[in-house]
């Protein structure tokens, strides 16, 4: 059955990788048009807890549903409203960008005349048209961060999710890829961000929640996570990072 | 069959994916095995073949080697074509494009399966198409031939992609190919009869499911077989299902896709 109200709703997430414990009981929900900060260090668990959210991981005990849909169970359903953009340029190297996303909407089920147009739009408003014929290898680590996003959107999705989006990026693609974000959360869509920049964090989201060794330290809105706090000085009081 | 396909837009763009993969690389996925049919035809049944004391009545060496060169060149290609597209997906990662979607893990099997498929079907009717020019024939059984190629491209397109899974390097890809499967088809009756063999060899290979496969094959294209149709036919199907449901679950399951 559908959730309106939560976008995605964690009970109780336990993953093992071998005998290392990923994630420890974590529970938390995202609210439906929320952005939401997924803070903590290297090795804590974020982009575990993305992968769970998306199907790329197993676990083993917990449930996980994306607007009332479980993971596992529905996991149809609860693909078919989330965009992911990986942390990792995963692209198909013997297509052009263009067919790349074609493809993408493809397997969402998008009609072929449709997912020209949406494709084309993307490239468009992302500055990529120009290299629609090219693939992927040739172009420029920036461009390829667009194209994740392209491709994360190509089927509107109803949650963004961000591995690190901005790194490696200039200050002018950041700043271009942070007025895309906030104009998409704007529109309604849930986003989902994992960071090390606790500035873009602090800029972009409106909740924060920071994971360390797999354990939720902390979730909420904004300013009573902050307290007239800078985030940075939050961020190693819970973490105990020095 | 309707409920397991919910989504057919995807299922048909990722399958035509996995064709087009193929045919753009036609030099590299096409040629080759056309060509060496033709050299096989050529130096085993008109050169060679001549001399062969062959034991079956009324057929040349050459006819006898149609199907068989047709079958190992279906097994070859379907095998091929899955495993080297699901292993490149694992190694760059591209999979993932797949496995976030929303297709279900039959679809994506069924997907990835169709390049392996229509990739055996045409180098099938192309070696056939090349055989024409050595020896003008028909195909004895044309439904039958249907059946047994549909089967066999099936079993070894998830014997592909199993493999794909299995494989922690592009040599191991290939290790199932050269040690188990080449071998398996040579002794399966490409080039002779069973009546050609010594008889250890020939009680061994009643235990060679590919020897059963060729037989249906070569019944379906000449009208000779040294197997029951009916057993060979069962067994195909029955290697089929197994195969497709055993990917089906590793893919459900995740094994080494998800970590």
């Amino acid at each position: 059955m559908r959730d309106s109200t939560n976008a995605i709703s964690i009970a109780n997430l336990t993953k093992y990788y071998g005998r290392t414990q990923a994630l420890d009981n974590i529970s938390f929900d995202v609210k439906r048009g929320d952005f939401l900060a997924f803070l903590g260090p290297n090795g804590a668990g974020k982009t575990t807890t993305i992968n769970v959210i998306t199907g790329l991981s197993n676990y083993q005990s917990g449930t996980v549903r994306v607007f009332g849909y479980d993971v596992t169970k529905d996991y149809r359903n609860a693909r078919r409203l989330i965009g992911v953009c990986t942390q990792d340029f995963n692209f198909d190297p013997f297509l052009t960008i263009f067919q790349l996303l074609i493809y993408q909407a493809g397997y969402f089920g998008i009609h072929s005349e449709e997912a020209k147009h949406r494709a084309m739009e993307l490239l468009k408003r992302f500055q990529l048209w120009e290299k629609a014929d090219a693939r992927y290898r040739a172009l420029s680590g920036g461009m390829k961060k667009r194209l994740l996003l392209c491709r994360a959107l190509i089927h509107d999705p109803e949650i963004l999710i961000l591995d690190e989006p901005t790194a490696g990026c200039d200050l002018e693609l950041k700043f271009l890829i942070w007025d895309h974000l906030s104009r998409l959360n704007k529109e309604g869509k849930t986003i989902f961000l994992t960071t090390h920049y606790m500035e873009e964090a602090e800029k972009l989201t409106r909740t924060i929640g920071i994971i360390n060794h797999g354990q939720m330290m902390c979730l909420g809105p904004k300013e009573e996570v902050l307290r007239n706090k800078s985030l940075e000085d939050v961020f190693m009081e819970i973490t105990g990072i020095e | 069959m309707l409920k397991l396909i919910t989504n057919p837009i995807g299922l048909a763009t990722l399958a035509k994916r996995e064709i087009v993969r193929f045919l753009v690389v036609s030099v590299q996925t096409i040629f080759p095995p056309w060509i060496s049919s033709l050299m096989f035809m050529y130096i085993f049944g008109i050169a060679l073949g001549a001399r062969v004391a062959f034991p079956i009545e009324g057929m040349s060496y050459l006819q006898f080697i149609i199907p068989g060169l047709m079958t190992m060149h279906l097994i070859s290609s379907s095998y091929e074509n899955t495993a080297a597209s699901l292993f490149i997906g694992r190694w760059h990662n591209n999979i993932q494009e797949v496995l976030l979607s929303p297709l279900s893990y039959f679809e994506m099997v069924l997907g990835l399966l169709a390049g392996g498929i229509a990739r055996g079907i045409l180098i099938c009717t192309g070696v056939f198409c090349i055989s024409q020019i050595f020896f003008r024939q028909g195909i004895s059984h044309p439904l039958v031939l249907v059946y047994f190629t549909l089967m066999i491209s099936v079993i070894f397109s998830c014997i592909g992609l199993l493999a794909a899974l299995w494989a922690e390097d592009f040599g191991m890809v290939n290790l199932w190919n050269v040690y188990v499967i080449f071998p398996a088809v040579l002794l399966g009756g490409v080039f002779h009869p069973l009546a050609m063999l010594p008889r250890p060899l020939q009680i061994l290979s009643h235990f060679n499911p590919i020897h059963y496969l060729m037989s249906g094959m070569r019944y379906a294209v000449i009208g000779y077989s040294d197997q029951n149709l009916f057993l060979c036919a069962g067994l195909a199907l029955v290697m089929a299902c197994a195969f497709g449901f055993i990917t089906v679950y590793l893919f459900k399951k995740g094994y080494k896709l998800r970590s």
